[in-house]
């Protein structure tokens, strides 16, 4: 008798296994170029103070993300096509353009964080940043970019080694224990700005349609929704548990010597009591795989949004002139991307920074779109959000509008 | 006043609904149409003044247009029952929605209907699918035309007759067509696995399920393997293996490889037994072996045999065509000695007995050889079927030609 519980208990373990991914790879995907320069930013700037705000948005993320993989599952439908059937195109033009800005400037975000990972080791962004713009499309376009993807996930891997310098740099842990729980604010542009692209780079506008088609790919049964929620949470622990100490190492490196992020290489000294000097050579890699699976993922997912959004024809398997709207969407944003980040004099940790604030200020759109759909007792049936979800993401949404607000009138009060 | 002949969904829905005597009533949500005719009318429109929605007679509407906007009029809200199994809803059900386009064989999303006011009534013309559609939608056709219109440019608009649009309910939407995809099951099978492609998983398996056996087996077979995968393990195991059973030996046993292997095993154990046991043989194959791709369903005669008995027997099997390429003969214990073509039947006397007509070197190949040894054998003897025998030369089955191309694209795609 307990050799048979004992194999059904393994069956159910591998049965979970098999089941875990979409959620996992797409909270990994978030530690993108951006993240990374945002969280060793929110470490050196203002040390520990906003790690309470991180706490409460890995229970946001996990609340929104586990929204996003409920409705692939019970609907079987991407999200762009479930916006376009509810809301009419009027709605779905707002939400696609919402998209359309917010992932143009991550894409922008992923090039930037190319070229400065490729700087370091002495590479000029105007050799790095169009030859990796030829690789994606490349990628693209031979169809390979599934393959891919893991390669560059393995490459992420790296940031682990925050996990250790984190621990090696010998933070005040009474310190941050108590950043983590009891929050801290100043009415200033700066902070605002920083905690909006902190938010806005954990919880963003285009992992929601991301994650949603993974888990409609992955064609996961209603049944295994527990499963998949299982998923879901380990990746925004996951991801979040990275950033935690992302923060933690710069800020008892970077803020305690009162270094700003001007370039990638000063990010990288936080690596410094791990790596010494290789610290630089171990940041570089890992932003490199970062920026380059972000890349491919934000032209071809926008792509997949978009024209799913408006019936135009997609996919990979189909040609250029049978898709162009589809092949169309990649290039251009493969293009601006690319062609923005070769602007003589543009300050590139900046504007990976600018593109989470940007995301952060757009994402409460998205937002209430997914509200509306998970509590639509048609779309979702006996699915339809509980209580303290709607709760959760509504805090989420509101915080971050009031943030905005704030922004908005800050200069005018002069606070 | 002006009379109006034909008008977009889009134009009118959202309208205010007015009295004769210029009251508002309401507002326009939705029109119903009958589903039945191939030319569906307009027989209820449903109107929501304040809270209260409710479904009404549309014979007492009337449209027309003043000032270029239109005018919806109607003499009495009068409520009215409709059938759910016989009606579409059309903001419901079809604008926005994914439909198949029959003529172009492809899924489509809609922009926007057209429809036409006749002496009898209000009917749907066409459905729009182009960017004027969406662009009107927004707002912005209009605009747009006049700013185009001087340098001699214009808004490709596409629309397909209604004939031609077979709409698809969703698993979640309450729409029940009476007779579900009868369109679809006119399509050749290659087209409507194309079609299922497109589709979300859930609406592919239910499509799917509505088709009949025959047609859905033919269509499984053209699946890719993805949409294969999501048809056996969403169906219920006794209609999948009945499917299945319906399909030749290799090519279940090349699905059955596919997908997970605890389906496979139930289904293989729903099966009838002969069935099953020759897809489980050609299962045990490995990949890449001439075993693993070929056939079983061949004809193959004994060598007394006369050409008028071959004939007959021919007659009685009624084989597809690409199993009588070539007919095998063999000895008692089942040995390869011969083929005969079907030229060589018809030129020959009834009488003769095949060993007479038939010819002895026959081009083989086992069924553990490499799979790539076939095409060199195939195109050096320009063959259409190779038959695979045992170490004993037994007749085992036979490689046609469709499917080694099969493999070698899928090679190809593999390395892409």
């Amino acid at each position: 008798m307990p050799k048979i519980a004992k194999e059904q208990r393994l069956k159910r373990i591998l049965f979970m296994l098999s089941i875990i991914g979409p959620g996992l790879v797409t909270a990994t995907a978030g530690n993108d170029a951006s993240g990374i320069a945002t969280y060793a930013t929110v470490g050196a700037m203002f040390g520990y103070k906003m790690l309470w705000g991180l706490f409460l948005i890995t229970i946001s993320l996990a609340v929104i993300q586990e929204m996003a993989a409920r409705m692939g599952i019970v609907t079987g439908k991407g999200l762009s096509a479930l916006i376009r059937e509810h809301f009419g195109v009027k709605m779905t033009f707002f939400a696609m353009i919402t998209l359309l800005i917010a992932n143009l400037t991550t894409t922008i975000g992923e090039f930037a964080g190319i070229a400065a990972s490729l700087e370091i080791f002495g590479i000029s962004k105007y050799i790095s940043v169009p030859l990796t713009a030829l690789f994606v499309w490349y990628i693209i376009n031979k169809g390979s970019y599934k393959k891919t993807e893991k390669f560059f996930l393995a490459l992420m891997v790296i940031y682990i080694s925050y996990i250790i310098s984190g621990f090696l740099a010998k933070p005040d842990w009474k310190e941050v224990l108590k950043n983590t729980f009891v929050p801290s604010f100043s009415f200033n542009s700066s902070f605002i700005l920083i905690f909006i692209a902190m938010i806005g780079t954990t919880i963003t506008p285009w992992m929601q349609f991301y994650l949603q088609s993974s888990v409609v790919d992955k064609g996961v049964d209603v049944k295994n929704l527990k499963y998949q929620r299982w998923d879901v949470f380990l990746g925004a622990f996951w991801t979040d548990f990275i950033a935690f100490f992302i923060i933690v190492a710069t800020a008892a490196t970077l803020h305690k010597h009162g270094i700003v992020i001007e370039t990638a290489e000063d990010a990288a000294k936080a690596l410094q009591p791990l790596a010494g000097k290789y610290a630089s050579a171990l940041f570089a890699i890992g932003l490199f795989g970062a920026s380059l699976l972000g890349a491919h993922i934000l032209p071809l997912s926008t792509a997949y949004a978009v024209t799913e959004a408006f019936g135009f024809e997609n996919g990979l398997n189909k040609k250029l002139k049978e898709a162009p709207v589809f092949y169309g969407l990649i290039l251009l944003f493969i293009v601006i991307g690319a062609g923005v980040i070769l602007l003589p004099n543009i300050p590139l940790i900046k504007l990976m920074i600018i593109a989470q604030e940007i995301n952060g200020i757009l994402l409460p759109i998205i937002l209430i779109y997914m509200l509306k759909l998970t509590n639509d007792k048609e779309i979702m049936g006996e699915y339809v959000n509980s209580r303290t979800f709607n709760i959760i993401a509504w805090i989420t949404v509101v915080f971050i509008i009031i943030l905005t607000l704030i922004l908005l009138v800050e200069p005018f009060l002069g606070i | 006043m002006a009379n109006v002949t034909s008008f977009y969904l889009s134009r009118v829905i959202g309208n205010k609904v007015y009295s004769e005597d210029k009251k508002v009533l309401g507002k326009l949500q939705d029109l119903i149409v009958d589903a039945k005719n191939i030319r569906p009318k307009v027989i209820a429109a449903k109107v929501k003044s304040g809270k209260n929605v409710q479904i009404v007679d549309f014979s007492f509407f009337i449209i027309y247009k003043e000032k270029g906007q239109y005018v919806i009029e109607t003499r009495n809200l009068k409520p009215i029952d409709v059938q759910k199994e016989d009606t579409i809803m059309l903001v419901k059900h079809i604008l926005d929605k994914q439909i198949v386009d029959m003529n172009g064989r492809k899924v489509v999303r809609v922009n926007d209907i057209r429809l036409a006011i006749l002496s009898t009534g209000v009917y749907i013309i066409a459905v729009d699918i182009g960017l004027e559609g969406l662009l009107r939608r927004l707002g912005l056709a209009k605009p747009l035309k006049k700013v185009l219109k001087p340098l001699g440019k214009s808004i490709p608009s596409r629309l397909i007759l209604w004939d031609d649009v077979e709409p698809l309910a969703s698993p979640h939407s309450d729409l029940k067509l009476s007779t579900t995809y009868s369109k679809l099951s006119t399509l050749h099978p290659s087209d409507l696995a194309d079609i299922i492609e497109e589709l979300d998983k859930k609406t592919q398996a239910y499509v799917f399920s509505t088709l009949d056996e025959e047609k859905a087996a033919d269509v499984l077979e053209e699946l890719d393997v993805e949409a294969q995968r999501n048809v056996l393990e969403s169906l219920p195991v006794e209609k999948a293996a009945d499917l299945l059973e319906k399909m030749p030996a290799d090519e279940v046993a090349d699905i059955l490889d596919e997908i997970k292997e605890e389906r496979a095993e139930e289904l293989l154990n729903e099966m009838e037994k002969e069935a099953s046991e020759k897809v489980k043989e050609l299962m045990d194959y490995p990949e890449n072996t001439v075993g693993s791709i070929m056939t079983t369903d061949f004809i193959a005669f004994t060598t007394h045999f006369t050409v008028e008995q071959t004939i007959q027997e021919l007659r009685r099997l009624k084989p597809d065509p690409d199993e009588i390429y070539y007919l095998y003969v063999i000895d008692n214990e089942e040995r390869l000695c011969g083929v005969v073509s079907l030229r060589d039947l018809v030129i020959s006397e009834p009488q003769t007995p095949l060993y007479e007509i038939m010819s002895r070197n026959v081009v083989y190949v086992k069924d553990m050889d490499n799979v790539n040894s076939l095409v060199e054998i195939i195109s050096k003897y320009s063959l259409l079927a190779v038959p695979v025998v045992d170490d004993d030369k037994r007749l085992i089955g036979v490689v046609i030609i469709n499917d080694i191309v099969y493999e070698l694209l899928k090679v190809r795609k593999k390395l892409v």
